[in-house]
């Protein structure tokens, strides 16, 4: 009797002693994910001789506010912000309004030559974008758009990952809904809007954001397509503060908290879209 | 899911039309901007391509042409030329100085760093703004030998592999362990998944300063770490110079992308270890299966699909090196140790000129990543699946 409580709470203790050993190493994890951010923000309220302390301070003491304004201050941010916000948005209403009819024509609709184009689709995502800059370089200047908005914007209005993403959304739309619309006597184009889009919101939602957070990010293209101080996005910008102000990390650490706390705000209200948008890229 | 086939009837010609005009959009853009440009990058790799100055749009012409003959001719300027040339920050006597000597002067506005082309066409004077001409020279393979016996070609590979050949593995299995261990029930699973996926999102110009501060030699948080674990075990430690030490620098990438990676991975396989049956799991239970049993005998082969997916992205994305080193060593590194092929491609085309070389590169690398991806798609993926 007594053999057997002591197997029992040799299991439990296994089990407990495996638990605990999980949460460690998770809580691990968790630390070394964090840490780098968590030293950007405290850094970024240092003064200079606070930041070069060893051991090193974790809570600034007293905070220094003053970093923010002095680094926003210190290089237009306000326009490198406004153009980051103007090339996010655009871009990204460009790239949904042509995905959404790409998507449903090719998840409905039977047509000739579709299994080509899928291929041809799909082999787009084995392109390094690097092996373009070149030539769209090239074509760019041609097109007269070197140093313009056009040659950030309409390049980036249509994209493959949008288009596979909400085509699987729409594939879950059942074939009778269109088959009932349609005796109703509604036209395609009014279904796909009308009735599709709706349903596949969630889908839209996730294709959107991510493309917004793409391009809040654009860095290669911008600094090979443009020049001028007014065309530059917010990495763009910081890359040129940083060649500016050299090591002085506070003012540093101010300026990338800044350019990273709008894409984490945008995160932590739409979390459950970001997740669903990459686990079913694994799903493919 | 397949489409019912239709008999290939007007419904169907009708509906290829209409399918086609929604696809439009999509297939302009695309067809300008990625399959365009995708053709030329194997065209310009053929080519000796340079870049000059020509006169583009005009911004001012001389209104009578016999007048200004007259004017010129008693050496002096109209007054809105001299206003056109005092605006770009030259006197109307430099022109005057020029226009005799040449047909043509280029002159550039301090301010807006535009520059002009100023013309003499007989009487007519003109002033263009200047815009890039390019020139192209059919020079075969030359682009492809000069690339291969370029040294600094050489490194740029030998660095791209290496960094390939670390980041790669090391993530995915850094990944899988991570993924294992959120795979359960949990409390608190929504932060550590938050947590798991917050380095991945940050945009990599920023995160890299934010390194870059991190892996300082006297004052970063990573030396000071190293030296407080070594101080623990009684080991000697002397700081690591990351970024300026040729034999710290590729760790140092491979280190910071570890993290940035690692997270988002891992939560492709856990929606993958989802999505797996659990009759399997209990099966192998009933068999007697160990834990590690499990995950080694059914967890990782049924995650073959999220696994070669994470392989072909972080293989093609991991080739792309680029803005890190340019953020993190502002430049190719200690004697270049930081040096990748797209840096290469960068530096021979956009700062020195050399768009034929750098499209050489790039078509080079263009053919290890499809080279690989396409072993990775049919040989390696196929074995695997026979095991199963």
């Amino acid at each position: 009797m007594a053999g057997h409580g002591l197997r029992v709470n040799a299991y439990l203790l296994r089990r407990g002693v495996g638990l605990v050993v999980v949460y460690a190493l998770l809580l691990f994890v968790a630390v070394i994910m964090g840490m780098p951010l968590f030293w950007m923000i405290t850094t970024s309220l240092k003064d200079i001789t606070q930041a070069l302390r060893i051991p090193p301070q974790w809570i600034p003491n007293p905070p220094q506010w003053g970093n923010y304004p002095a680094a926003w201050n210190a290089a237009p941010f306000a326009i490198y912000f406004w153009n980051s916000f103007f090339l996010a948005v655009t871009t990204t209403v460009g790239d949904v309004a042509t995905s959404i009819p790409a998507a449903y024509v090719l998840a409905k609709m039977n047509f000739f030559g579709r299994g080509l184009l899928l291929g041809l689709l799909l082999g787009t995502l084995m392109i390094p974008g690097q092996m373009l800059l070149v030539p769209s370089f090239v074509l760019i200047n041609r097109l007269g758009w070197y140093n313009t908005y056009w040659a950030l914007i309409i390049p980036w209005t249509a994209g493959v990952f949008g288009i596979f993403l909400l085509r699987q959304f729409f594939k879950t739309i059942p074939d009778e809904l269109w088959d009932s619309a349609r005796i109703d006597g509604c036209s395609r184009l009014r279904y796909m809007f009308q009735i599709a889009v709706p349903l596949v919101r969630p889908g839209i939602a996730t294709v959107a954001l991510f493309k917004f957070v793409g391009s809040w990010n654009a860095f290669l293209w911008v600094i090979i397509m443009t020049d001028k101080v007014g065309l530059r996005t917010v990495p763009v910008g910081l890359r040129f503060f940083m060649m500016d102000i050299g090591t002085d990390y506070p003012r540093l650490m101010a300026a990338a908290t800044m350019a990273i706390v709008p894409v984490l705000i945008l995160f932590a209200f739409a979390q459950r879209q970001f997740i669903q948008g990459i686990a079913r890229t694994g799903i493919k | 899911m397949k489409l019912p086939t239709l008999r290939k009837g007007r419904r169907f010609w009708w509906d290829t039309l209409e399918a086609y005009v929604y696809l439009l959009p999509t297939l302009a853009v695309l067809g300008v901007f990625t399959f365009y440009p995708f053709v030329n990058a194997f065209r310009y790799s053929v080519y000796d391509i340079r870049t000059r100055t020509v006169p583009g749009h005009v911004v001012y012409v001389t209104v009578d042409s016999s007048a200004w003959a007259t004017t010129l001719a008693r050496g002096r300027i109209p007054d809105e030329l001299a206003d056109v040339l005092r605006k770009r920050g030259a006197t109307p006597d430099d022109l005057w100085v020029r226009l005799r000597q040449a047909d043509r002067w280029v002159i550039k506005d301090e301010a807006s760093g535009q520059e002009y082309i100023i013309v003499r066409e007989g009487e007519e004077i003109r002033v263009h703004q200047a815009t890039t001409g390019w020139a192209m020279e059919w020079v075969g393979w030359a682009n492809f030998t000069r690339a291969f016996r370029d040294p600094d070609f050489g490194k740029a590979l030998l660095n791209t592999s290496v960094y390939v050949g670390t980041s790669v593995p090391t993530t995915l299995f850094l990944a899988l362990l991570l993924a294992t261990l959120l795979h359960r029930e949990l409390r608190g699973k929504a932060f550590f998944r938050l947590a798991s996926f917050l380095p991945y999102i940050t945009p990599v110009v920023a995160i890299t300063m934010v390194w870059a501060w991190i892996y300082d030699r006297n004052f970063g948080l990573l030396n000071y770490f190293l030296s407080t674990l070594a101080g623990w075990f009684g080991l000697q430690f002397s700081l690591i110079n990351w970024l300026n030490d040729p034999r710290y620098v590729m760790p140092a990438l491979v280190i910071m992308n570890v993290w940035r990676f690692t997270g988002y991975q891992a939560l492709i396989l856990l929606a993958g270890m989802q999505g797996i049956d659990r009759e399997y799991y209990e099966a192998a239970r009933v068999d007697g299966a160990g834990a590690f049993g499990v995950w080694r005998k059914i967890t990782v082969p049924l995650l073959t699909p999220q696994i070669f997916f994470l392989l072909i992205i972080s293989l093609i994305g991991s080739f792309k090196i680029f803005e890190e080193v340019l953020i993190l060593l502002q430049g190719p590194g200690p004697q270049k140790s930081g040096l990748t092929v797209v840096y290469y491609v960068f530096t021979k085309a956009f700062d020195a000129g050399h768009y034929g070389l750098a499209s050489a590169a790039s078509v080079i690398l263009f053919a290890i990543i499809f080279a690989l991806s396409l072993f990775q798609l049919t040989v390696v993926q196929k074995r695997v699946h026979y095991e199963r």
